[in-house]
């Protein structure tokens, strides 16, 4: 979008970065919200989503079997233990289904929004973050207890935990940059109604102009 | 509209859920809930692409809410194979598939509609006549945006 000139001429600079879609927020040197950022994420979780998906099909006994070049057998033991039949029953879900939905989720939620959606859509960052780094924290750590409890290895199961931290490292700047943004706005207003707005990305003078103040200009 | 569009898809797959998973004759409620919902779903996401409903797909959270809850409620009164019931799970999944893509925005990769225009530009300037979309979301301009298209 071009930017036309701005009303006051001693916010130059903000009214620039308010529109610019590439500004970088702190406290990074680039972009989190860019699409070669968010992109990859993308891409990787629908990696998840399509291994997940897998052993599903072999929980669903739409498959027969299920591959794995390590562990052998372990893998079906895995997916058919106990532990995956109590999943499935507070899911409703086999719970590789329910991990391939949370996979396509970070996908879904990794690709709408703008490249400044740390700003415009913080509340579809937050559900993002949510989504990446809490249920890819617990769900890594669920694989590792499943080896544990169950006492079988699953190499696909393995895979996919070491896709959910990756998807946390990757994530977590934009995800960072947006709370940072609320508590800013948080900070130097501690007006309740003033967040509640900035935080479903509603255009307020203020919110914009800590954005503004938050943001420099992409250099490129 | 992407979103939009993969909705309306999921909303066909509830209204022929009933015929794929072959429920029985006597499980009425099923048939209604799967084919009515699914209705709905296109409905609202259909809805989305006129303007002054363009939040109707927001509605569809609500069916999504309903599809997980009756699956639960269906689920509590079976025990053991029940639970593998073709239905409950379909309806869960989609629940799930239904509330994550409800909630993206139209245009989910621009900025929201009050963002897209510069600071302090309140003539619409900057954007063509075209495209209502990029009409600031002030309630004039809205009715301006409903009469016009």
């Amino acid at each position: 979008m071009t930017v036309s000139a701005p009303i006051s001429s001693d916010s130059t600079a903000d009214s620039h970065a308010a529109t610019d879609l590439d500004a970088i927020p702190e406290p990074f040197d680039y972009n989190p919200s860019s699409w070669s950022q968010r992109i990859p994420i993308c891409v990787i979780a629908m990696v998840g989503f399509l291994i997940a998906t897998y052993m599903g099909l072999f929980q669903w006994k739409l498959i027969d079997s299920a591959w794995d070049p390590v562990f052998g057998g372990q893998t079906e033991a895995v997916l058919t233990s106990d532990v995956s039949h109590w999943m499935h029953k507070w899911f409703l879900i086999p719970d590789a289904t329910f991990g391939a939905i949370a996979y396509l989720g970070d996908a879904i939620f990794g690709l709408a929004g703008s490249t400044r959606r740390w700003q415009y859509r913080p509340w579809l960052v937050v559900i993002f973050g949510i989504d990446v780094i809490p249920l890819g924290i617990v769900s890594a750590v669920l694989v590792a207890m499943q080896g544990l409890v169950v006492g079988s290895w699953c190499f696909l199961c393995l895979v996919t935990a070491v896709i959910s931290l990756v998807l946390v490292v990757m994530a977590y700047d934009e995800v960072w940059a947006c709370l940072k943004y609320l508590k800013r706005v948080w900070d130097e207003t501690h007006d309740r109604k003033l967040l509640w707005d900035v935080f479903w990305g509603r255009r307020t003078a203020e919110g914009e102009a800590i954005g503004a103040r938050f943001a420099t200009p992409a250099t490129t | 509209m992407w979103s939009r569009v993969i909705e309306i898809m999921l909303g066909c797959w509830l209204v022929i859920s009933p015929f794929i998973f072959a429920h029985p004759d006597t499980e009425l409620t099923w048939w209604i809930s799967d084919m009515l919902c699914g209705t709905a779903v296109i409905l609202f996401g259909l809805l989305s692409y006129w303007r002054p409903a363009r939040r109707a797909h927001l509605a569809t959270i609500g069916v999504a809410v309903w599809l997980i809850a009756y699956a639960y409620l269906r689920s509590s009164e079976a025990t053991g194979a029940a639970i593998q019931n073709a239905a409950i799970q379909n309806n869960m999944a989609l629940g799930l598939l239904l509330m994550m893509f409800a909630i993206i925005p139209n245009d989910a990769s621009k900025p929201p509609e009050p963002w897209r225009v510069p600071t302090g530009d309140t003539t619409r300037s900057g954007s063509s006549p075209q495209e209502p979309d990029d009409l600031p979301q002030s309630g004039t301009d809205r009715q301006l945006a409903a009469s016009h298209h």
